[in-house]
């Protein structure tokens, strides 16, 4: 599968990790989400009635549904924290996200639009915000996630600063 | 434009204004004061006409066009003149009678186009050569000092710039229509006409065969066969000539022009004229589709991919026509010999695997969807009534159809890399072949799913501002992937890679 004269290429993974306390707000948010989906299976649960086939299956699958999400909040937050990185390097960014899938982007300052810095009520909690860099296409914006606030904030100065130096239309 | 609103107006006012005098009329026959409502319709919509005309309006700035428009919401939409890419002028009929047309402008900012309505004629064509003129000065990617630039109808030309000949690069040729019936383009409107047929076949009285007498039942199954055999051909035929008209209508007098500064020029049609002009510097690329029918006859179909020129980023150049046809102009058009012709590398037998993979679970999953209520469920409905064979039989038949769809998928897929363009072709029934000018794409996804993962495949896209903002090159193998990348922006992956 090797192109002639070509070393197999690789790409290494981005240098940095987001903030440790990411794990903490990605469990959090899980459980915000789940605590709700509980609640609707046990009251449903509650008032099936005994001993019917299609009753006995409902409960079954009530029971692989809340494993799936304790999956989500136990296992996932620590599996995403480990893969999440990110990385800004001779004006370009890099990211990689997913957890079981990945999604690696990267895309030159020099063609960026927007830098955007976004902290919802549960990051800010944590201390935490989310850096989305958007290009002129709709499928490239880049979301570094979760990282510590005072690092978003030297990181999108830094973007900027490298972004207006550009001339032209980024297209 | 003072004539043209008051007339759409009415144009729309007609039906139901058509509609209220008949119904009068049948109410009382002697009273003609049905003729006053006539009367205040059309003078309502001159009324309307004329307002909407004297508010709406549009100017020039030294960065901008603006264009006012709306009566109790006002409205101003602008767009800067540096970033105009493309400039479309169309002409429905009710224009041309009227010596009208309508410009639209593209940024390549917003997906939103500006729509100037209702300048004359001339006037648009001066717009046009103006707004791509002054584009280009304003912009500051054009060669040398800025050349002086005057407003249209001041009767300046210095903004033309040195006059050189146009290169046409194609022309309507009446034997491509022998093309017109294998697109499919024209089958959404076949369907619609089915359906409309298929609401008479209700009507019929099949129900009633059960009931009939032998005899009566011979007669009425050939007369079955025979409206089966009527249908099918009133459909073939239907579709040959809807196909043809629009054929016609929408490629009458088709030409592609390389216009003297290099920008794209497209005019065709019959009844509503287009001519739509394209910067060439955002002309990012083509795609070349053949769907399945159009490939059996050696036909294609060609559109420019391009920067700003409206929602979906698409120009069809080309009608269905010969390939041959379709590649050379496609090659005029990329300025590259090659893209189109070039053999593709492949995606390899993980690539296959995984295309297989992923359409046998259709398969699986629709048999099991039947296979329930077969084995299961022997109350439900029809489904549960079904024969022990049915699912089993299903599993093979739609087994042996994706199987097919999976391998035509996986031969078509591939990618290649010339000096300029990046090449990517896909699909199944409708195989699309699209390039991508290299200084175009202004980043990289590889995305990895979780199956790919496993097989060390992934779907490379480069996003770009052009056409559909990205091209995706999937179930590519990863190593694969990363040195195409690599290649084709040198200098983008540096130091990211081991």
């Amino acid at each position: 599968m090797e192109v002639e004269g070509m070393p197999p290429a690789r790409l290494r993974e981005p240098a940095h990790r987001v903030s440790p306390r990411a794990v903490r707000y990605w469990t959090v948010n899980a459980l915000l989400g789940n605590v709700l989906a509980w609640a609707v299976m046990f009251v449903i649960a509650w008032f099936l009635p005994e001993g019917r086939w299609w009753s006995t299956t409902l409960v079954w699958l009530f029971v692989v549904a809340m494993l799936a999400n304790v999956v989500e909040v136990v296992v996932e937050p620590v599996v995403r924290y480990r893969r999440t990185r990110w990385e800004v390097r001779d004006g370009r960014v890099f990211v990689q996200t997913g957890w079981l899938s990945r999604d690696q982007r990267i895309a030159p300052l020099s063609r960026v639009q927007t830098v955007d810095t976004h902290r919802g009520a549960v990051m800010r909690l944590y201390r935490l915000a989310n850096i989305t860099v958007t290009t002129a296409s709709a499928a490239g914006p880049i979301t570094i996630p979760c990282l510590d606030t005072d690092l978003a904030e030297a990181v999108t100065a830094e973007l900027a600063r490298i972004t207006g130096q550009t001339r032209g239309d980024a297209t | 434009m003072l004539l043209l609103t008051p007339v759409r107006t009415l144009g729309s006012f007609a039906v139901p204004l058509v509609l209220a005098v008949l119904g009068v009329r049948r109410g009382r026959d002697e009273d003609p004061w049905w003729l006053l409502v006539v009367v205040a319709g059309a003078a309502l919509a001159v009324v309307f006409g004329v307002v909407s005309w004297a508010v709406t309006r549009y100017r020039f700035t030294d960065e901008q066009v603006q264009l006012r428009s709306g009566v109790l919401s006002r409205r101003v939409t602008t767009a800067p003149l540096d970033r105009v890419r493309s400039v479309d002028i169309e002409a429905p009929p009710l224009h041309r009678v009227l010596g009208l047309a309508k410009v639209k402008v593209g940024t390549g900012v917003d997906a939103t186009r500006l729509e100037l309505d209702g300048v004359s004629a001339a006037q648009a064509t001066d717009l046009r050569t103006y707004l791509l003129a002054r584009s280009r000065v304003a912009g500051g990617d054009g060669e040398g000092a800025p050349a002086p630039v005057d407003a249209p109808g001041r009767g300046g030309t210095s903004y033309l710039g040195p006059a050189q000949p146009e290169t046409e690069l194609a022309r309507i040729d009446w034997g491509w229509l022998r093309y017109a019936p294998f697109s499919l383009s024209s089958l959404v409107v076949v369907a619609g006409v089915f359906g409309v047929l298929a609401q008479f076949g209700d009507e019929l009285p099949i129900d009633q065969i059960d009931v009939a007498q032998d005899a009566w039942r011979w007669v009425v199954a050939q007369a079955l066969l025979a409206l089966v055999g009527a249908v099918v051909l009133v459909v073939v035929v239907g579709w040959v000539v809807v196909s043809t008209v629009t054929y016609v209508l929408t490629w009458w007098n088709l030409r592609v022009v390389r216009e003297g500064r290099g920008n794209l020029r497209i005019t065709r049609g019959l009844l509503t004229t287009h001519s739509q002009t394209v910067e060439r510097a955002k002309v990012r690329g083509a795609l070349m589709g053949e769907p399945f029918l159009l490939r059996l006859v050696r036909g294609a179909e060609l559109s420019a991919i391009a920067t700003g020129v409206g929602t979906g980023g698409r120009t069809r150049v080309l009608p269905p026509a010969p390939r041959s046809v379709v590649v050379q102009v496609g090659h005029e058009l990329l300025e590259e010999h090659g893209p189109l012709t070039m053999a593709m590398v492949g995606h390899g037998p993980r690539a296959r695997r995984r295309i297989h993979v992923r359409h046998q679970w259709g398969t699986l999953l629709v048999t099991g969807a039947l296979a329930v209520p077969t084995y299961l469920l022997q109350d439900l409905w029809v489904l549960g009534r079904l024969p022990d064979w049915g699912p089993p039989g299903l599993l093979v038949v739609l087994g042996l159809v994706n199987a097919l769809v999976a391998e035509s998928a996986w031969r078509n897929l591939g990618h290649g890399l010339t000096d300029r363009h990046l090449v990517v072709q896909t699909g199944t029934f409708m195989r699309t072949r699209e390039v991508l000018e290299r200084a175009g794409i202004i980043g990289w996804r590889i995305e990895q799913g979780f199956f790919q993962r496993r097989l060390g495949l992934a779907d490379l896209m480069a996003t770009t501002a052009a056409g559909s903002e990205v091209l995706t090159a999937p179930d590519i193998p990863l190593d694969l992937a990363v040195q195409l990348a690599g290649r084709a922006t040198p200098g983008m992956l540096d130091d990211f890679l081991v």
